[in-house]
């Protein structure tokens, strides 16, 4: 079993996270009044309603789509260079140095912690009609995985077929994949946790809950 | 006339190339030849792709830009006017059949060239049953049954009636009759009927599954064809709209189980070398003239492809028109001849006229030579109802032959890993051969000679329908 306290240890040493402003796609930027160093929110609200700090406007075709900070922190760089230019879609405009929130740390210990089912090719995946509408109706948590169990669909190349799971029996316990994002071969798309493991892994959760003071 | 424009040289232009993979290369490699300048785009998934190569070596200054997505029209306006792009080459696919986006190509306020045909023929014949009226009011042959949706039941069943008659009158077999849901599309909506009793119930389910799903009761009734062959006419025609001409025709009935091509001959038949139940020449000159026909008559202008159902009796029906370059332009190209001068490239051809230049030649000056076979090299598995594969190419590799022209954007020194996002095509290779025999021996020489081999993430081989093709080359041309 997984050292709780080495691996916290371990992000504490390092609690931030680099996260890079990318454009969506083409545009002329206006940068908003933002300087290097400066304090960026996330978005805010009970559902994130309320967008976090506007980053930079790009403007195509006379439509301008204002780019917002996806988390809070510090703007660390900030690519004013851009400024009134016509950029490419993924071109970087800013790079936010974010301090590691309970959630992440929870994920990352979480994803150290359980057993991932790895994408075996790169395509788009959903779960089956029966998961998906169990996983609306309550949470993840509530599905039983076993070996060989019909779980999702993958699409690709406008062809569906389905995936099983395989690996030990346990609870969807993390989902890793979006609606309509593709996934890389390898990477993961569920996080099980068999069901003896479960207190344990209420019993890290607990710790990161108690242990981690989120920073301003 | 929509892009009647001050006239601009060929050289002062440039065109956003809106397309990826083989026939952006393609268009590409055209601008060059026209001392045209262009702009090429990419997505991220893409990066890899040689046309993205092949854009850097060739283009000059701002001839690419990574967008978000091909399929996003305001990302290729935006980048057209970034670049100083004068004009858009559709390619095949996306935008090329949208005449929405011709439009606004040609409308907004930096007006662009759409080069392909103006926006109301796209338009016009874009719509199958607006094309099937056009078509009947020229006497051109179309496939029996109605050209306008039918919302009455007596009406419907007295064509349906007429449709069967015809059939019997023709000898066939088994005759059939299709009902399809006017508004429907992608398959949905569609029955076949045996036995002319049962069409009453047929329709009335067709026409209530409409109302539900279409909210429109419009149905239509067509002789469903069985025993066919596919055949094509290529037709160029400039600005003008008065004087198209014909590039000859191709035979593109080599297909998979889906209903795509992969493999395509020019011309269509070869009655010198296999004897057809009917007059094959006769066939092949009348598709040409009705195809000119409709073409002179709506004003076609620029490069535009008639496609054609001709039965085992001879008889050829209009399927639709395909208002832009086909993949399979080049396998024409490959044996036409203007003024006893080869090397003719159909994509140049269509951007010179579509910037406004005049044809400058007519049907006269258009010879052919020889036959050209097309093969559309995939990564599938025609065993298993053609199932896309997905994995990296480690080699990719053929013999250089005076008869062979490849087109690919696969890069053959490097590996290259199949994007997800689009179909498996890897390459296009036209084979020439001076009559049917001597084309097969060098495609199969060619098939014979190409190393094509990759891996998917679990390990498993590079599928491909190499197999399919030779086997299909056996078949070229017969019916």
């Amino acid at each position: 079993m997984l050292d709780i306290s080495v691996v916290l240890d371990e992000i504490k040493a390092q609690p931030f996270r680099e996260i890079t402003i990318k454009t969506p796609h083409t545009g002329t930027v206006t940068f908003a009044d933002i300087r290097q160093g400066d304090k960026v929110q996330g978005p805010q609200g009970q559902w994130k309603e309320k967008p976090g700090t506007l980053i930079a406007t790009l403007e195509r075709e006379r439509n301008p789509k204002p780019i917002y900070a996806g988390e809070k922190g510090e703007i660390s760089v900030l690519h004013t260079e851009l400024e009134g230019r016509f950029v490419e879609a993924g071109t970087s405009l800013a790079v936010v140095r974010h301090p590691l929130t309970r959630a992440e740390v929870e994920h990352i210990i979480l994803r150290k912690a359980l057993y991932l089912f790895p994408a075996p090719e790169r395509a788009k995946y959903y779960f089956t009609p029966d998961v998906d509408k169990k996983i609306r109706a309550s949470d993840a948590h509530s599905v039983a995985v076993r070996e060989g169990m019909e779980l999702l669909i993958m699409s690709r190349m406008k062809r569906e077929v389905p995936l099983h799971y395989s690996g030990p029996s346990g609870v969807i316990y993390s989902v890793y994949f979006k609606y309509n994002e593709n996934i890389d071969a390898g990477s993961p798309l569920i996080g099980v946790c068999p069901q003896d493991q479960l207190p344990a892994i209420q019993d890290v959760i607990m710790r990161v809950q108690t242990e981690w003071t989120e920073r301003d | 006339m929509d892009n009647a424009q001050e006239h601009i040289p060929l050289h002062d232009h440039k065109i956003l190339v809106a397309n990826r993979g083989e026939i952006a290369m393609r268009i590409m490699r055209a601008c060059c030849k026209l001392g045209t300048a262009f702009t090429a785009i990419y997505t991220a998934d893409d990066a890899a792709s040689g046309h993205v190569r092949l854009a850097r070596e060739l283009g000059g200054e701002k001839s690419l830009y990574r967008v978000s997505s091909y399929h996003d029209a305001n990302e290729l306006m935006a980048v057209a006017d970034a670049a100083g792009c004068t004009a858009v080459h559709p390619g095949y696919g996306f935008f090329a059949e949208d005449f929405r986006f011709a439009r606004r190509v040609t409308k907004r306020d930096r007006k662009l060239i759409f080069i392909g045909p103006s926006w109301k023929i796209i338009r016009e014949l874009g719509d199958k049953i607006n094309t099937k009226r056009l078509a009947r009011s020229l006497d051109v042959p179309t496939v029996p049954g109605s050209d306008r949706p039918i919302y009455d039941e007596l009406e419907a069943e007295r064509i349906a009636k007429t449709v069967f008659e015809f059939q019997e009158q023709q000898g066939i077999d088994h005759p059939l009759v299709l009902v399809k849901a006017s508004a429907g599309g992608g398959g949905m909506g569609i029955e076949e009927v045996y036995d002319p009793d049962q069409f009453r119930s047929v329709y009335r389910r067709i026409r209530n599954y409409a109302l539900r799903q279409f909210k429109d009761e419009g149905v239509l009734i067509e002789q469903r064809i069985t025993d066919f062959n596919h055949l094509e006419v290529q037709i160029v025609a400039d600005r003008s709209g008065r004087s198209p001409v014909h590039f000859g025709t191709r035979n593109c009935s080599i297909q998979s189980s889906g209903r795509q091509k992969r493999l395509e001959v020019a011309p269509g038949f070869a009655p010198e070398a296999l004897s057809y139940t009917f007059d094959a020449d006769r066939v092949l000159r009348d598709i040409v003239d009705y195809s000119l026909t409709m073409a002179r008559k709506v004003g076609y202008d620029n490069v535009g492809t008639w496609e054609w159902i001709v039965t085992r009796k001879g008889d050829p029906f209009l399927m639709e028109v395909n208002t832009r370059i086909q993949v399979e332009n080049g396998v024409s190209a490959r044996i036409a001849r203007v003024r006893g001068q080869g090397d003719i490239d159909l994509i140049a051809e269509q951007i010179r006229i579509g910037l406004g230049e005049p044809l400058g030649y007519g049907q006269a000056d258009i010879t052919f030579d020889g036959l050209g076979i097309e093969y559309r090299l995939i990564a599938e598995d025609p065993n298993n109802n053609f199932t896309p594969w997905v994995g990296h190419i480690e080699q990719f590799t053929w013999k250089p032959q005076p008869w062979l022209t490849m087109l690919t954007h696969v890069p053959t020194d490097e590996q290259y890993e199949i994007p997800t996002e689009f179909d498996p095509n890897l390459a296009l290779a036209i084979v020439w051969g001076k009559d049917l025999e001597e084309a097969k021996a060098r495609g199969l020489e060619f098939l014979r000679d190409l190393r094509l081999t990759g891996h998917n993430a679990t390990g498993e081989p590079l599928q491909s329908n190499v197999d399919f093709l030779k086997t299909s080359t056996e078949r070229i041309l017969r019916f």
